[in-house]
């Protein structure tokens, strides 16, 4: 009954979908908002990237949104994994090959990592997708090297203190009577690296948080015991 | 007045600041969350004397490019709710430092809910709010809470799908994402079969929060296996949000007779299977929970009858239950499980069975309580509708409100019943009493003041179905059709 209940419902969608793309006028998409960003977006935020002036610009708001979905998700995963028992065995280190190569590794990335974090508002990149190579960085060696771990505590402070530093500029610009997340500082000359007031600033910190959660993440996931 | 956005920045750096805060000082980090929402109350209070409605820009991009907040009476009553019911089910004893922040993300995301002018900005707390919830539910950590959110994952996950695909949908046709800058396009681009296409989608998808009816199924297991007062909460507080949001959406985007008819039919269908699930149910929680779902589908009854009215018999039935349900679960801390445990408690704790007594009747709809008002306000509303499908709804509101008589006073019945049963419920604790009583007051208090709540309710509905309105509040003046 419930199988039969299912089937329908996931057979009634996708009907729904098929008739609904077959009638979308496609090729002939409004473009109300994508225009004005295309046009005014270099100016106004000062970033040669266009993402990045919407991403930390126009709707900074709403990375401020997935910023805080991640912790909540990296957070209640912390909480349902628990704390780890310390007697429990941990997997033997790796070869050497395996070692040798994460230690090669981690420097690497991390020059990858930010160098893709701090140039998000000149090139494709930025906080996001530099934070999660910086997480890589970062839990490439404990992979190979298990029984090492990694200090939860700065983990938990560089996540604390990225995220209140990206809502405290935010709320400097409300101080100056500007409004919440107003870009700051010059805007500077498009294209250079020092360039667009506070939007490379933002994303930074949206690179460290994303970065830590995410290794945090990862460590809480490599730290869970097997239940027998 | 740009501090308004405050109300959502200070609940989120809190989150953020309380696992560290918590490492140096348990105590600590428990004591800022309660702090900072007395702040916010405060904020409210001081935002309630400024002339409303009026819109914030976020960033300094003016909308329809950046994002704003939109404050109205409405907004700011449901933001307020947010801070007071928190502040209330705040778990002062046995709250660890994680339970604190995520409450306050909790906080932040229901606020930034009740005051967003951004459909994708909506998109965003809602995911937030959803997050937020499953790390409350599964913190416990027993087994059935486990089971309860994975299952409620899955389901909230395919709401999200749902809403995401509408949101798209609605983009694809006008290109933009400002709810005011697509209340002035609707009426061209989003008339047809395509726009209401979107708008079931994104019902369905913020249905699953709001516990409309086909996308319900998670409500009695995780209010089951929640702590009680966080099943209050997510009866009391989530779900309006969810509502708030659906009323805003379709009030501006999606106002048509076709979509009325939509939430005709399936708040009908949840008030009738959730009040006969109640009667069937055996179990205090479950049975709350039931009725939950039913008082829901009343809700958008309410809101399937158009206009002002309708915003208004939908807003009162659902402010309504966001004071009865969190005082019903506050009670279940010690009634929940078999009802057979509860004969006879009259006898041992008169004034809870009092206060269940009061609830009961004003859920009901007995006058002078405010339940009676708020159902009165939708019999009306369909009444002067007139339709034959709104003659139906109302035939079967009339029909399943003694179903919901029936159950609940066989339970007032059984409290007042001679006979003890083998494993009577444990006494409640006087700090759930004590809140529970608080929302009781703040009933009885309501039932007095009535007329100058309608009329003031009267005002802000009519404010909040006012499109043109909202469209030169955010746009400006260029902005008028």
């Amino acid at each position: 009954m419930r199988k039969a209940a299912s089937l329908l419902f996931a057979g009634g969608l996708a009907f729904l979908l098929a008739v609904l793309v077959a009638k979308l006028p496609f090729g002939e998409t409004p473009m109300v908002l994508g225009k004005q960003v295309l046009a005014q977006g270099a100016e106004q935020t000062g970033t040669a990237n266009l993402v990045t002036s919407v991403v930390v610009g126009y709707r900074a708001y709403d990375t401020l949104g997935e910023l805080s979905i991640l912790f909540t998700a990296a957070l209640a995963l912390g909480l349902v994994l628990g704390k780890r028992n310390a007697a429990a065995p941990r997997d033997p280190d790796a070869g050497l090959v395996l070692r040798a190569s994460a230690d090669l590794l981690l420097p690497l990335l991390l020059v990858v990592g930010f160098y893709i974090i701090l140039h998000g508002h000149l090139t494709p990149g930025g906080g996001f997708q530099g934070g999660v190579i910086v997480a890589a960085a970062l839990f490439i060696p404990i992979l190979a090297r298990p029984s090492r771990g990694l200090d939860h505590g700065v983990l938990v402070w560089l996540e604390s203190l990225a995220g209140a530093l990206f809502i405290l500029i935010g709320l400097a610009a409300l101080f100056q009577d500007g409004a919440f997340l107003e870009p700051l500082l010059g805007k500077g000359e498009l294209g250079r690296l020092l360039s667009g007031g506070t939007l490379p600033l933002l994303y930074l910190l949206v690179g460290v948080k994303v970065g830590a959660e995410l290794t945090g993440l990862l460590v809480n996931l490599a730290d869970a015991e097997a239940v027998e | 007045m740009n501090g308004a956005a405050l109300l959502v920045a200070l609940p989120l750096l809190t989150a953020f600041l309380t696992p560290s805060i918590g490492r140096v000082s348990a105590t600590a980090a428990r004591l800022l969350g309660p702090l900072v929402l007395i702040y916010c109350i405060w904020l409210v209070a001081g935002l309630w004397g400024a002339s409303l409605p009026v819109s914030i820009a976020i960033g300094g991009f003016a909308p329809p490019l950046g994002i704003n907040l939109y404050l109205d009476p409405l907004a700011l009553l449901f933001a307020l709710a947010v801070y007071v019911l928190i502040l209330l089910a705040w778990p002062w004893t046995e709250g660890t430092p994680g339970q604190a922040a995520l409450l306050m993300l909790l906080a932040g995301s229901t606020a930034a809910l009740a005051l967003s002018g951004d459909l994708f900005n909506i998109f965003v707390f809602y995911e937030l709010m959803s997050a937020a919830s499953f790390g409350l539910i599964i913190v416990r950590g027993e087994r059935a809470a486990h089971l309860a959110t994975l299952r409620y994952l899955v389901l909230s996950g395919l709401g999200t799908v749902l809403f995401l695909l509408g949101v798209a949908l609605v983009y694809f046709h006008t290109g933009t994402l400002n709810l005011a800058q697509l209340a002035q396009m609707a009426p061209d681009k989003l008339a047809g079969a395509q726009g209401l296409a979107a708008f079931v989608l994104i019902l369905l998808g913020v249905g699953v929060k709001a516990e409309l009816f086909p996308v319900n199924g998670w409500v009695p297991e995780v209010y089951a296996a929640a702590p009680r007062w966080l099943s209050g909460l997510l009866a009391g507080l989530v779900s309006k949000l969810a509502v708030l949001v659906l009323l805003r959406i379709l009030v501006l985007v999606f106002d048509s007779e076709q979509a009325q008819a939509v939430l005709l039919v399936l708040g009908l269908a949840g008030f009738v299977t959730g009040e006969l699930a109640a009667w069937w149910a055996r179990d205090f929680v479950r049975m709350l929970s039931f009725s939950s779902i039913g008082q829901l589908g009343l809700v958008f009854v309410g809101f399937g009858i158009g206009g002002a009215a309708g915003v208004m018999a939908g807003i009162a039935v659902a402010l309504h239950h966001m004071l009865a349900k969190p005082a019903l679960f506050y009670l279940a801390e010690s009634w929940g499980g078999s009802l057979e445990r509860l004969q006879g408690e009259a006898r041992r704790a008169p004034l809870a069975a009092a206060l269940f007594v009061l609830l009961a009747l004003s859920l009901v709809g007995v006058p002078p309580l405010p339940g009676f008002w708020a159902k009165l306000l939708v019999v009306m509303g369909l009444g002067a509708k007139g339709s034959a499908l709104a003659w139906a709804t109302l035939a079967g509101i009339l029909l399943i409100t003694v179903v919901e008589a029936a159950y609940l006073f066989r339970l007032v019945g059984r409290f007042y019943s001679e006979g003890e049963p083998a494993h009577a419920a444990p006494r409640l604790h006087g700090w759930d009493f004590t809140r529970a009583l608080l929302l009781g007051g703040a009933l009885v208090a309501a039932a007095f003041w009535i007329v100058p709540l309608g009329h003031w309710l009267e005002g802000a509905s009519q404010l909040a179905a006012d499109v043109p309105r909202y469209i030169t509040t955010v746009l400006g003046q260029g902005g008028a059709p």
